[in-house]
């Protein structure tokens, strides 16, 4: 693509003895979207915070434009930035928001007022200039921030789960407006999110982080076909994740039954994790599958149906727009491009099995979950 | 909890509201009183209150207080307002330690403070060459004032966005400009509430001032001490009610304001719920 703007180097950040970022190396390219996905906790925040000046790296580098930027205060950044809950300033209205950067800057009112109201067209609040901020519903609230951050021309904008507080329908339109202002813009966006659906569908390119280190860095696509290890693969989408041998190139080994693959470059007999998204699997009648089973659970999902299906006690989640019943025995067949391979790592054994799937326990899982539900009773109309 | 007899309740509220406030009434009455007689009421006058006016002492001892008061609630609203800035961006518990450390001095007995403070002042007057006066008196006020401040700002500062400093420095604001900016205008009101009780409590402070004022300066609650002792005149009924008066109509002010911050905020939650509503 285009040149690189921003680089990360070494980056580690400890808060009292605990590591938050370890060994962070990263470029961003000029005009990119990219976006930093992950379980919260993992540091994608902290990396933002570093990128914006709010907070300094114990050690390690970040560089912008190819000058080491480490010490510069945020002030002095061409960066901006939208916050999680906007941080809005209350006392003044939405047009002194939006001016307060190019006020501090000392332009003219008359620039000012042009800039202003351009801004806000951008951002589809024409004629809003004189409410107050606590007037405005989230997702006007959400546009002054943007537009407040946009106006000053940054080359960089950082957005910290800027669609968290909104409603499903507003985060979908609102995920779109993004991506149109970024390209009308054709500025950087760095993207902070948990949110994997958000992250595959807006950005260049997508950094997957767990516990302080990237896991995989590619654009959507390459990060969803090709995900690197288990946590990836069960992060992005949802997968069916089983030990596998790998006894030459193009074949695995899994369920005693060897399959023909499109992966290679493995030792002889290495033991690897193997991927199958649940939709890529086939059904078809027992006498005609590669593997037969027990179908343990359907639910109804609109487009699909999420069918639970038990082969010799290790439970596989297969997405299918055709209803099984339950206790129906079925087979499967699979293609080579239907089965990923990965390398063990440490994440490996920990996702995969269905057996305590429910359409809970995703929910109950994610501390996000609750406090945003609560958040979006006061917003939008 | 309900009472289960409201008359026998009542008549304890009323006993509890005559013993705290009779003996105010009784004084602000006799401070109008013709006579000098303390018992007996003997016709309308503002009698004492000119006497008090033509009074050198007392009106030297007003000046003081004003003076103490208004520099002491200033100095300690500055420092006040700092400390707690301070403390709000520090880690939990260093946080903790110090609005107990803060706390402390609010319970503690003035005469505890007071006759500390003339302690450490007699003690670094006798190195530093000063002794007790204008100066110490000023300073024992600034340190009683400032707990209160503290305690005025702090909730002002858990209402803020979290970010919102930080998003003025992204803007391009210098910290100076985005304290003064963005953080100032949200914090005015309990910057200003905590001003107005560093100035309630310094007008009629007493315990502090007797220790740490020396002999020189006096101001008007250790006025009033100083004329129940020598000569008993209702005068001292007429300062008093001056001063009960003045504390009175401050602490309203500060309630008044309170009152309508919070209905302010009500109506404006109320109108975003209308919004949401629609």
């Amino acid at each position: 693509m285009s040149k690189e703007l921003i680089r990360l180097r070494d980056l580690c950040m400890a808060f009292d003895d605990e590591l938050v970022l370890d060994h962070v190396n990263l470029y961003i390219n000029d005009s990119e979207f990219l976006t930093l996905l992950g379980p919260s906790g993992c540091g994608k925040t902290t990396t933002l915070r570093i990128i914006g000046g709010f907070t300094t790296p114990t050690s390690g580098d970040v560089t912008f434009d190819g000058v080491r930027i480490n010490d510069v205060p945020p002030h002095k950044r061409q960066i901006n930035t939208v916050f999680q809950k906007y941080a809005l300033f209350p006392h003044l209205d939405v047009f002194e928001n939006i001016a307060f950067g190019l006020r501090i800057a000392k332009i003219s009112n008359k620039e000012v007022e042009e800039r202003v109201l351009e801004m806000l067209s951008v951002v589809s609040l024409n004629g809003f200039e004189h409410r107050r901020v606590d007037q405005l519903s989230g997702g006007q609230q959400q546009r002054v921030a943007i537009a407040r951050a946009l106006v000053n021309r940054p080359k960089v904008l950082l957005l910290d789960e800027p669609l968290g507080a909104l409603d499903l329908r507003l985060r979908k339109d609102m995920q779109n407006e993004l991506k149109r202002i970024q390209q009308q813009m054709g500025i950087t966006f760095i993207y902070v999110t948990h949110d994997q659906e958000e992250a595959l569908t807006m950005s260049d390119t997508v950094v997957v982080m767990d516990k302080g280190r990237i896991q995989q860095i590619g654009t959507p696509v390459d990060i969803y076909n090709e995900p690197k290890n288990a946590f990836v693969a069960d992060f992005i989408g949802e997968s069916n994740i089983l030990d596998g041998i790998m006894h030459e190139d193009y074949v695995v080994e899994f369920f005693n039954r060897k399959f023909k693959c499109l992966d290679k470059g493995f030792a002889p007999m290495e033991a690897v994790d193997v991927v199958i998204r649940p939709e890529d699997i086939e059904i078809v009648p027992p006498d005609r599958g590669r593997l037969v089973g027990t179908v343990a659970s359907v639910t109804f999902k609109g487009v699909h149906y999420d069918t639970i299906v038990d082969f010799k006690g290790y439970k596989w989640l297969i997405q299918t727009t055709d209803y099984h019943e339950v206790g129906e025995v079925i087979g499967i067949v699979l293609n080579p491009d239907d089965i990923h391979i990965m390398k063990k790592s440490e994440y490996s054994g920990l996702f995969g099995d269905y057996s305590s799937y429910s359409a809970e326990y995703d929910e109950i899982n994610d501390p996000d979950f609750a406090e945003e539900d609560e958040e979006d009773a006061d917003d939008e109309n | 909890m309900k009472a289960k007899s409201p008359v026998l309740s009542r008549i304890f509220n009323a006993l509890v509201f005559v013993f705290l406030y009779l003996p105010i009434v009784v004084l602000i009455i006799f401070s109008f009183n013709d006579s000098k007689s303390r018992t007996v009421w003997s016709g309308f006058s503002l009698h004492w209150y000119t006497e008090l006016f033509h009074d050198e002492e007392i009106l030297s001892a007003f000046s003081t207080t004003l003076t103490v008061s208004l520099l002491a609630s200033l100095i300690a609203t500055v420092l006040g307002t700092a400390a707690a800035i301070g403390f709000f961006s520090m880690r939990r518990r260093p946080r903790q330690l110090l609005m107990t450390v803060n706390n402390i001095p609010m319970t503690n007995a003035d005469i505890i403070t007071g006759v500390s403070l003339m302690l450490l002042f007699v003690f670094t007057g006798n190195i530093l060459g000063f002794s007790l006066g204008f100066g110490t008196l000023l300073v024992a006020h600034i340190t009683f004032n400032i707990p209160y401040v503290v305690l005025a700002v702090m909730p002002k500062l858990r209402q803020l966005d979290p970010n919102l400093g930080e998003a003025a420095l992204d803007l391009g604001a210098t910290p100076w400009q985005a304290f003064w900016k963005v953080l100032m205008p949200e914090l005015r009101p309990g910057i200003f509430n905590g001003m107005l009780i560093a100035f309630t409590l310094s007008i009629d402070d007493f315990v502090i001032s007797y220790f740490t004022a020396g002999s020189e300066v006096s101001t008007l609650a250790m006025q009033i001490y100083a004329m129940t002792r020598k000569r008993i005149s209702p005068e001292v009924n007429a300062l008093s009610t001056i001063l009960f008066v003045t504390v009175l109509v401050l602490l309203i002010i500060v309630n008044l304001r309170e009152v309508r911050q919070q209905n302010l905020k009500d109506r404006q939650n109320r109108a975003l719920k209308r919004d949401a509503a629609r």
